[in-house]
Parts: C-alpha cells; structure tokens; sequence
C-alpha cells in the first residue's frame, strides 16, 4: 500500500480551521451546560412539582435520544420553530448543549444529594437562607465531588463534537472526511484526524486529572 | 486543678429565656419527645442528659427549627418560636448551635467557616468580618490555624 502523507501537510490550514471550530465547539457547548445543568438538578430537587417535572422531562427526553439525532432534529426543527435560520455552528451548539446540559443535570444532582444533609442544617443553624446554604455551602462541595465526573464528560463531549459534521459544521470531523473524499486520501486522513484528537484529548484528561487532586475536598 | 470552682452555682433569676411547656415530636410512629417541659433562665448552663435514643438531639433540633413540634409549645424571651421558614431563620441567626460532629465546612478554611455566618447573614464587610474572627481565634489560641482547612485540625 502506498501512503502519501503530504496530503496532510498541503491541507494542514483546513485540519487548522477545523480544529479551531472543534475546540469553540466544546468549550462554547460546555459553558452552557454547566450553568445549564446546575439549574436542572436545582429544579429537580426544588420540590415544586412544575420545576421538578420540568427538569427530569427534559432530562430523560435528551438523555435517550441518540445525539445524532438530536443533530439532525435541531436543524429540521429549530428554523421551522423560531422563524430564524441559523447558521449550523449554532444549531450543532444548541444541540450538543442539550444533550450535555441532561447529562450534567444528573451529574449535579447527584453531587449535590452526597453533600450530607447536616451540612446544610449548619448552615440553616447560622440563619442564612435556603439560597445562601445552596450557593455558598453545598454547591462548591458538589461541584468539587463532581469533578470528575465533568471532567470524563467533557473528554466525551470534545469527541462528539464531530457529530455535528453531518450537518456541515466544518469542524475537524468534517473537514477531514471532506479532504478524504477530496483526495482519496483515507487511511491518511483519518489517521491524521485521529493524531489530531487524541493529542487533544489526552492532556485534557491528564489536566483535569491534575485539577480533580488539586481541588478534591478532603474530609 | 482548683475543685472550688466545680461547684455549682445558680444565679440564674428572672424570666426563663428558653421555656419548653409539654412538648411533643413524633417520626411516623415512633415517639420522640412526649410532655417535655423544661425552663432555662439568663446565665444558667443547662446540661441535657439522657441514653441514646432518647431525644436529647431532637429538643435541640425543634428549639433550632429544623425539626418542627407537634405538641406543646416552646417560647424564647418570652415569644413562641415561628412555625414557619423566615421567622425561623432569623431566630436562629441569634441562637447558636454547635453540632454533634461540628459540621464544619471541609471547603472553607478555619477563617472562611468563621466569618461565613457573620459575611452572609449579617452582609458584614469582609475585612471587619475577618478581624474579629481573627480576634476571636486569637482568644481561643486557634489564629496559627486560620488558612488551615478542617481536615487539616487535629479532632476535639
């Protein structure tokens, strides 16, 4: 077999680009969906009935359904329903973050409920108000706990990124299979796409490995 | 030690501050706290001593509000404690607890679990707050600890 790996190189300012819109991609998505997914597993465990509904409606309808298809819904679905027509990065943003805000959701929610519950009733016993003892007390140990758990969501979430090439997003995915159909280049493309992610991906994993020791909470 | 001062001394005068008149709490079925009456005036200490189970903790936790009674009443100075959620927070922003395992903060340092009553609830500024934590931490010969975190202090 023959590899002609300059092919990579000539192309090297697409791979660029599309790098650029995958990292955009993921942090954009992931700045939506931690607020997102605080606000869920706060509505959840508010107690009242139309929140709670609310919030575990939208999680279980989005963390069923294939992201894919999710994807492909937005686009059909999201010009026909605000009467605007976005551009595919949006629509691949708003998808990706409703995916992800359902499965941060689950996450802050079960940060939260292993905060044990004599932590807020010291709180409580201070006087400060139910708002107080969740911003200032329980959350900033439920988000710590979870850190983890973000941090393997957010490895996901930079590799699903090349999900929303099917609706012509150029990001790295994209840009990639479009230079193979190109060139016919494949093994060389894809080989370089994979180099590429995976460069990527690991020193996140290691970094948020090093921040989850860093900021652990010990009791 | 001097033994002189173990002995017993009772002051106290006047009005009751804390008046527990036949209170009752129960979970479901099981009775906690039946007919308790208790008074506790100015410069008493009161000790509460029972075996386990027997709803020491729970008087505690209703004259706190975190729990609420189902019979009886408790008064303090005077006034029957508020049955609902704000009444209750702002009487327990002057009644101190300190709980069974201290439930201390594990990410506030010794400083941060101090001043956070004082900075949320009473809005005081965070420079004012933290030179009388520090006063108070000196007082108890703890202000060497004030960057620690719990888990770094040692127990008891």
């Amino acid at each position: 077999m023959n590899f002609d790996w300059s092919v990579v190189w000539r192309n090297s300012d697409a791979l660029i680009e599309g790098t650029k819109l995958t990292i955009i991609l993921a942090v954009t998505t992931m700045a939506i969906a931690i607020p997102a997914g605080i606000l869920l597993a706060l509505m959840r465990l508010s107690g009242l009935r139309v929140l709670v509904w609310g919030s575990a409606g939208f999680t279980e309808l989005f963390r069923n359904l294939p992201l894919i298809l999710v994807i492909y819904t937005a686009y059909y679905i999201l010009p026909v329903a605000t009467g605007f027509s976005f551009s595919p990065v949006i629509t691949g943003i708003v998808a990706l973050s409703l995916n992800v805000s359902a499965y941060n959701g689950e996450t802050f929610r079960a940060g939260i409920a292993s905060i044990r519950k004599g932590q807020s009733e010291a709180a409580y016993a201070l006087g400060m108000t139910r708002w107080q003892t969740t911003r200032d007390i329980v959350l900033p140990q439920a988000v710590r706990r979870v850190l983890p758990v973000l941090a393997s969501t957010w490895v996901s979430l930079f590799k699903d990124t090349s999900l929303v090439s099917v609706i012509s997003v150029g990001e790295l995915a994209y840009n990639s299979m479009r230079l193979r159909a190109q060139t016919y280049r494949v093994l060389e493309m894809l080989t370089a796409m994979a180099a590429i992610y995976w460069a990527l991906g690991y020193p996140q994993a290691k970094l948020v490995d090093w921040i989850n020791r860093r900021y652990a909470v010990t009791e | 030690m001097n033994t002189a001062n173990a002995k017993i001394v009772r002051r106290a005068e006047g009005e009751p501050v804390l008046a527990y008149r036949q209170v009752g709490k129960r979970f479901g079925d099981l009775v906690a706290l039946a007919g308790v009456s208790a008074e506790v005036r100015k410069g008493e200490v009161v000790c509460l001593i029972g075996p386990s189970g027997s709803g020491k903790s729970t008087l505690l936790r209703c004259t706190n509000g975190l729990e609420l009674i189902d019979d009886g009443e408790i008064a303090l100075d005077g006034k029957l404690l508020p049955r609902d959620w704000n009444g209750m927070r702002r009487v327990r922003q002057r009644m101190g607890m300190v709980f069974q395992n201290f439930e201390l903060f594990p990410h506030k340092t010794v400083l941060g679990n101090v001043t956070v009553g004082p900075r949320t609830v009473l809005r005081m500024p965070r420079a004012a707050a933290e030179k009388r934590a520090l006063d108070l931490l000196e007082k108890v010969g703890l202000s060497n600890k004030a960057p620690s975190y719990p888990a770094q202090l040692s127990g008891g």
